[in-house]
């Protein structure tokens, strides 16, 4: 089910009706489920597909299960290894082809995010964080959540058992108002401007790869503009869709947590992943990052060695989150990539704290010229680690490397940090300026003014949806 | 509940609102153009419809007229050589409309021929005279042809108009109609909103193009196309272009022949009229191309297959393929194009303005020689 057909709104409202039409917890747990069969049931032209991501969700239950009565570290290691090489296999990840695979189509759609709440309950079950007995019913509406199925966002099990069939947010006119202009302003980001980017990159891809022989500087030009673009296009295709998640999920009384913070504010790698993604780097921090640095500290104890140790583990835990986004060789090298950015990112903070003191360090980022310097730098690395992404076969990322050189690399990553530290420099000093006057925010704030701005929003996504005529896709469904 | 219901009614009713203040508007700002009888589709620029595909797609129910019928269907070539404004007083039997499309092959052209056919009632459809303007650029296979990043491998202009609003749905088989076409006029009404929302977003890139560069699209004017010359440059380019664009190395698309032929069968069984036009292009693109010889024996032959029928006409203007007369590779300049039109007009008014006859006819170069060979027989 497409998020910009009209079966989803359809399917959408009817959830929310059939949510409310009654405040009994089992029936408001009832109308979930059910959602959550027919949403993907919606993927499914033949039963067969579903058979594999109904094996998975057996397998993680008994997995859990067992680990509820038998809180081993040697129980939880078996469970973990039994559920990522399950999630291997039916992934298809391109370097284990040796290991077969089943010989019809499946649906892999949303294994990633299922994988991340079963590891989730496992670890948390036989730490005895969740003490909790959880049922199948129960199991399944948390891993498979129709709204939270596809991409996330990861909530942690205790905060979604909290609000299982129970409405936590309470609805009154300003919360619902907010709820559907966020849904709206999801579309909007979705269908307008992710859409347009994703437009105007689509052509410019193609001429990277032409025969011919380009001159320097257009080659830089067009690399640095097409890894630009899918940047745009990535981030508001994926921040549009958890709008909608999100705003969908107030209306059915859910308080789902937040995935995107102004990424591109970021004046560091680290912090870029703090506001990137947000559940998945907690995800991966609670669950890898935290583990391995205390390993790492029990077997390296030396008090001098702690901040290293703490690069190593930022190295291997973006390195595997970079692996996780696909199934083939390229993302071997997102992972490098981002492992590097961050474990270079950590040693500068080690090496400048150590080098000039950590007030001195501190009074230093604040410089108007570091904050812009930083963020131009922070984004253009994220920018150009992306073009893994756009590139997922090997032989063409190594053609396109080859082809820019070291130096069309430089010159990209040069041009692309200078022109959003510019953007950040204006944008700062512009967006200050821009208030509309008393009279007009008076009447943009009425009941009228705000529902018109509303419609005038949604008439401006269905002409843009029809203008470039091709549904726009989610582009996180397939990591 | 009560909260997203009120919520639910207040956002709908103001969506409706603004709807149907923006179709109101369209109608002050363009009155309905899909009354007042054929017209001619490569205005499309200046109407609400905005391209020439949109434009036979959404307005083409002003076909559906009792009035005989020049309808003529080609590519770009066809579009800018043909011009309506020149053939119609020349042709006072009957009215003339261009539906030709840009970058159209004969599947995109078999599909305008269907849209027409099943937009007109069947009084309506048998004075149709179909010009149908063809050259070997056009006998490409669909998937070559329309496989653009911005579309689904395959899918013409056309069928993008088609999916674009709902009246069509996506199917394994292609296309399936969920407007009926008796509704078409009702569809567009109802779909205008969305087409001035369009046009202005269209009109604001015009004028983005034009503060940016001076002009107001990358296309050239007809005074820059008549004082183009091709370098030798540009000749490979344009052949290498079409090496890329026709999939196959030499020959061209049989498939697409053969559905040029099950068309003009299609039309001649109904009693409609067909002048099959063999377009010339400059001759070093002629000389030089792989496919021109294969192209030119599959017509001679597909002419031959028709040649007895009363109501189809092939005829060929090889003569006029000066290279000078081109802007590109394919397209006539505009002084060139004058006497393309002429000579389609004299041609039409002798074929598609008499009665009906049992005399076949048979390809011509010239008009004159047209008219003779009618004579003839």
């Amino acid at each position: 089910m497409s998020l910009t057909s009209p079966l989803f709104f359809a399917f959408l409202a009817g959830v929310i009706l059939a949510y409310h039409i009654s405040e009994s917890v089992p029936y408001r747990r009832l109308v979930l489920g059910f959602g959550n069969a027919i949403f993907i049931a919606s993927y499914l032209t033949d039963y067969i597909q579903i058979l594999p991501l109904l094996a998975f969700l057996l397998l993680g239950y008994a997995c859990v299960s067992i680990l509820s009565v038998w809180k081993s570290s040697l129980a939880l290691g078996l469970a973990v290894l039994g559920v990522l090489a399950c999630y291997v296999f039916l992934k298809r990840f391109s370097f284990f082809d040796d290991l077969g695979r089943l010989p019809f189509p499946y649906l892999t759609i949303g294994l990633s995010y299922i994988l991340f709440r079963i590891l989730h309950i496992m670890v948390d079950v036989h730490s005895g964080d969740l003490e909790e007995r959880i049922g199948p019913t129960a199991f399944f509406r948390y891993t498979c959540n129709f709204l939270c199925f596809v991409s996330g966002p990861i909530q942690r099990y205790q905060d979604f058992r909290a609000a299982d069939g129970i409405a936590v947010v309470k609805l009154d006119a300003d919360t619902v108002f907010r709820a559907f202009s966020r849904v709206v302003a999801g579309y909007a980001k979705f269908v307008i401007i992710a859409a347009v980017a994703e437009y105007a990159f689509s052509f410019l891809k193609p001429q990277l790869f032409q025969a011919g022989d380009p001159s320097f500087a257009r080659l830089c030009m067009l690399y640095a503009a097409a890894a630009s673009l899918y940047t745009v296009y990535l981030y508001y295709n994926f921040s549009g869709y958890m709008d909608i998640v999100l705003g969908s999920g107030v209306l059915l009384g859910q308080a789902l947590p937040e995935n995107f913070d102004k990424p591109f504010s970021a004046r560091s790698f680290l912090e870029f992943w703090q506001r990137w993604h947000m559940t998945l780097s907690q995800w991966f921090k609670f669950y890898l990052f935290n583990p391995l640095v205390m390993l790492l500290m029990s077997c390296f104890p030396a008090p001098a060695l702690t901040a290293y140790l703490g690069v190593f583990a930022f190295f291997v835990t973006f390195l595997v989150m970079g692996v996780w986004h696909g199934t083939t060789a390229v993302f071997v090298v997102y992972g490098l990539l981002m492992g590097a950015g961050a474990s270079i990112n950590k040693l500068w903070q080690v090496a400048c704290a150590e080098r000039l003191g950590k007030k001195r360090y501190r009074t230093m980022t604040e410089t108007l010229g570091y904050v812009y310097f930083a963020r131009g730098v922070t984004i253009s690395y994220f920018v150009l680690a992306l073009t893994c992404l756009w590139t997922p076969e090997l032989s063409d990322f190594t053609r396109l490397i080859g082809r820019l050189g070291p130096a069309g690399i430089s010159a990209a990553f040069a041009g692309i940090a200078f022109a959003f530290g510019l953007f950040w420099w204006l944008a700062d000093r512009v967006a200050p300026r821009l208030t509309a006057p008393a009279f007009l925010a008076t009447a943009r704030d009425s009941l009228v003014g705000r529902n018109l701005t509303l419609a005038s929003q949604m008439m401006v996504i269905v002409a843009v949806t029809a203008l470039l005529h091709k549904s726009p896709d989610f582009v996180y469904k397939a990591f | 509940m009560r909260y997203i219901l009120r919520q639910a009614a207040l956002t709908f009713a103001s969506f409706a609102f603004l709807y149907v203040l923006i179709g109101g508007l369209s109608y002050l700002v363009f009155p309905d153009p899909s009354h007042g009888g054929p017209r001619d589709f490569q205005v499309a620029e200046r109407t609400l419809f905005m391209t020439v595909p949109k434009y036979v797609f959404l307005g083409r129910s002003v076909l559906d007229t009792p009035d005989s019928k020049v309808l003529i269907v080609g590519a770009s070539n066809t579009a800018v050589g043909f011009i309506q404004k020149l053939i119609q007083p020349k042709l006072a039997c009957a009215k003339v409309s261009n539906l030709a499309m840009g970058g159209a092959n004969i599947s995109e052209v078999a599909q305008v021929i269907d849209l027409v056919r099943e937009t007109q009632s069947r009084p309506s459809a048998a004075p149709n005279t179909f010009v149908i303007g063809v050259w070997y650029g056009m006998f490409a296979d669909s998937d070559i042809r329309f496989a653009d990043p911005d579309r689904n491998r395959g899918e013409s202009d056309l069928d993008i108009e088609k999916y674009r609003y709902g009246f069509y749905r996506r199917t394994a088989n292609g296309p399936v109609a969920v407007l009926p076409s008796k509704w078409l006029d009702a569809g567009v009404m109802a779909i205008r909103p969305l087409l001035l929302v369009e046009k202005a977003a269209r009109e604001a890139r015009t004028g983005v193009n034009l503060l940016l560069t001076g002009r107001r699209s990358a296309q050239r004017t007809e005074v820059e196309r008549e004082a183009a010359v091709m370098s030798e440059q540009d000749k490979k380019k344009a052949l290498e272009y079409w090496q890329e664009s026709m999939g196959f190395k030499r020959g061209i698309s049989e498939t697409q022949f053969n559905l040029l032929s099950s068309t003009v069968a299609s039309l001649l069984d109904s009693g409609e009229r067909v002048v099959l036009v063999d377009l010339p292009i400059p001759s070093w693109h002629r000389d030089a191309s792989p496919y021109q010889l294969g192209y030119e024996q599959k017509l001679q032959e597909l002419s031959g297959q028709f040649k007895e029928r009363s109501n189809f006409i092939s005829i060929s203007m090889g003569d006029l393929d000066g290279d000078l007369d081109y802007s590109d590779e394919v397209h006539a300049k505009r002084h060139l194009a004058n006497i393309w039109s002429d000579r389609l007009a004299g041609i039409l008014s002798s074929f598609a303005c008499r009665e009906k006859t049992n005399k076949p006819k048979v390809s011509s170069r010239a008009p004159e020689q047209a008219t003779a060979a009618s004579s003839d027989h």
